[in-house]
């Protein structure tokens, strides 16, 4: 009998201690995968946020409260409705060193008839648009047409379905892409669906206009700012010409989601670490109690003719057995619970969140399967060399 | 005895967490306007589908058949919220992000005690 079929025969002899050491190791294998799944979400959520903003430059509404309802749109898809004349394009565009400059409009519908929530409609300029058309391109080559909308992935609307919108029918030509962004459970259609549904807006009683006499209004306006030019310079200029409207540098909000994305890796990263000191501390302790308990059976092993190198061999191919099941049962349970809840977590943890490719994950998976079985066979390598450095005829004796 | 009944109280647990669950922790989107979506619809179905489950699991305590049936019921209830019953059109609402995905996964669990349940009772009356 070898190595490997004595050490399967031991461990199904002893259902407990098999399941315990298992347990243990699926514990160890869903921190790290389960904790590496997320902070590598979140990092690609970052990166999705970053190409997808594109502008060096937002100009948004004087208020302040603009700019946090912008942010909260943004990461968390919370709908945002504030608004500026119209003017303020052109004034943005007469400050030297814009290059493009892309106007953007907000509704945020009344419940839809599908549910009780809001779902934001963003109105964007389709001929300056360099935002969130190259994005829409991905899964729609043609031009929005009127009372055309794309949706973002998480609106659960397929093409060729109608959203109404303040009684309006809009019509789902293309379901975007996933940015793991607040943009995800948006409306997306040209300007002029949006004038046409702000009158329809302004039937119902919601008022989008500043004042009375104003026709068109705007909600932000994204700024290329042309090769060669300092983008604070620019931001400057822009915060002293345009009237009743703030400059915000994008990289001044990435920076702020960074932060808390290190923030939130950090704290992950910690847990993870406790858990494996602790767990390591836990297998040492069992391994080293099973090499107290088991050391009448190696005794009699090594008298019937066990070599210590043999000896060592079981106790490592158990343990690497019990880590191998265990991380495989840890990884499952950690997909189980990290991917259909996806949504959930981005919506608790309010940053964006972009779960890996399958290249990625498989590799993550690996990773964390690889280590937990070098963790286990390492914390039973200790057990093992002791075991094997016992006098196997004294051990006997002392039993006698 | 122990081995007997260990897969019925797991299966008891988990659809008394579907039956309590999908009215309270576990519950749809809550309107605030008092009115009800087709998720509120799918919420009580699992809570009928919780109560069958449990009273399957019962069952399945004195006769090892039972499980059968605790398969396509539990199977029944990973389709009810989403496929079975429409829910609302937005992936960030409760139904969505924490009905759905917890009723499916708790239904999952389900069916695969239930499976090794008859496999272990199976094996063992051999």
């Amino acid at each position: 009998m070898n190595a490997f079929s004595l050490a399967i025969k031991n461990l199904i002899r002893k259902p407990g201690r098999t399941a315990a050491l298992t347990l243990l190791t699926a514990f160890l294998a869903l921190s790290v995968f389960g904790g590496s799944l997320v902070v590598s979400s979140l990092q690609r959520g970052l990166h999705s946020l970053e190409s997808r903003l594109g502008a060096d430059i937002i100009v948004l509404p004087a208020s302040a409260q603009s700019k946090v309802s912008f942010e909260k749109l943004l990461l968390q898809g919370t709908t945002g409705a504030f608004y500026m004349d119209a003017s303020a394009l052109d004034a943005v565009r007469e400050v030297e060193g814009v290059e493009i400059a892309a106007p953007q409009t907000f509704l945020a519908s009344l419940k839809a008839d599908c549910c009780a929530v809001k779902v934001q409609v963003i109105g964007m300029d389709q001929e300056t648009d360099f935002v969130v058309q190259p994005w829409i391109a991905q899964s729609y080559s043609r031009s929005l047409g009127d009372m055309d909308v794309a949706v973002g992935c998480k609106v659960e609307a397929d093409v060729g379905e109608t959203l109404r919108i303040y009684d309006e029918n809009c019509h789902v030509v293309a379901r975007l892409a996933p940015t793991g962004t607040g943009l995800d459970t948006a409306v997306y259609c040209n300007m002029d669906t949006m004038n046409h549904l702000l009158a329809a807006a302004e039937q119902k009683g919601v008022s989008h206009k500043i004042t009375s006499d104003s026709e068109e209004t705007i909600s932000a306006v994204y700024v290329k700012v042309k090769d060669g030019y300092d983008i604070d310079q620019v931001n400057s200029k822009l915060n002293g010409h345009v009237r009743k409207a703030t400059a915000v540098r994008t990289r001044s909000m990435l920076t702020q989601v960074s932060d808390s994305l290190a923030g939130v890796s950090r704290t992950v990263s910690l847990l993870i670490a406790a858990v494996w000191v602790l767990a390591l501390i836990i297998l040492l302790i069992a391994f080293a109690m099973m090499a107290a308990e088991r050391r009448r059976e190696f005794a009699v092993l090594r008298l019937v003719g066990t070599s210590r190198r043999g000896l060592c061999r079981l106790v490592l191919t158990e343990s690497a057995l019990c880590s191998l099941a265990g991380g495989l049962i840890g990884i499952g349970a950690a997909a189980a619970v990290v991917f259909p809840f996806t949504t959930l977590i981005e919506t608790q943890l309010g940053l964006p969140y972009l779960t890996p490719d399958a290249r990625t994950m498989l590799l993550l998976g690996a990773l964390a399967l690889g280590v937990t079985v070098l963790v286990g066979a390492l914390a039973s390598a200790w057990a093992a060399l002791r075991l094997s450095r016992t006098d196997p005829g004294a051990t006997l004796r002392e039993g006698a | 005895m122990m081995k007997k009944a260990i897969f019925p109280i797991l299966i008891l647990i988990l659809s008394l967490v579907i039956a309590l669950g999908s009215q309270t922790f576990l519950s749809p989107c809550v309107h605030e306007d008092g009115s009800f979506g087709s998720c509120h619809w799918a919420g009580r179905a699992m809570l009928g589908v919780g109560i069958l489950l449990a009273a399957l699991a019962l069952l399945s305590w004195a006769r090892k058949d039972a499980y059968l049936a605790v398969m396509p019921a539990a199977l029944l209830g990973c389709f009810i919220p989403g496929t079975l019953i429409s829910l609302c059109k937005m992936s960030a609402m409760r139904c969505r992000s924490v009905m759905q995905p917890a009723m499916i996964l708790l239904c999952a669990v389900i069916a695969m005690l239930a499976l090794i349940g008859y496999a272990v009772n199976r094996k063992s009356n051999k």
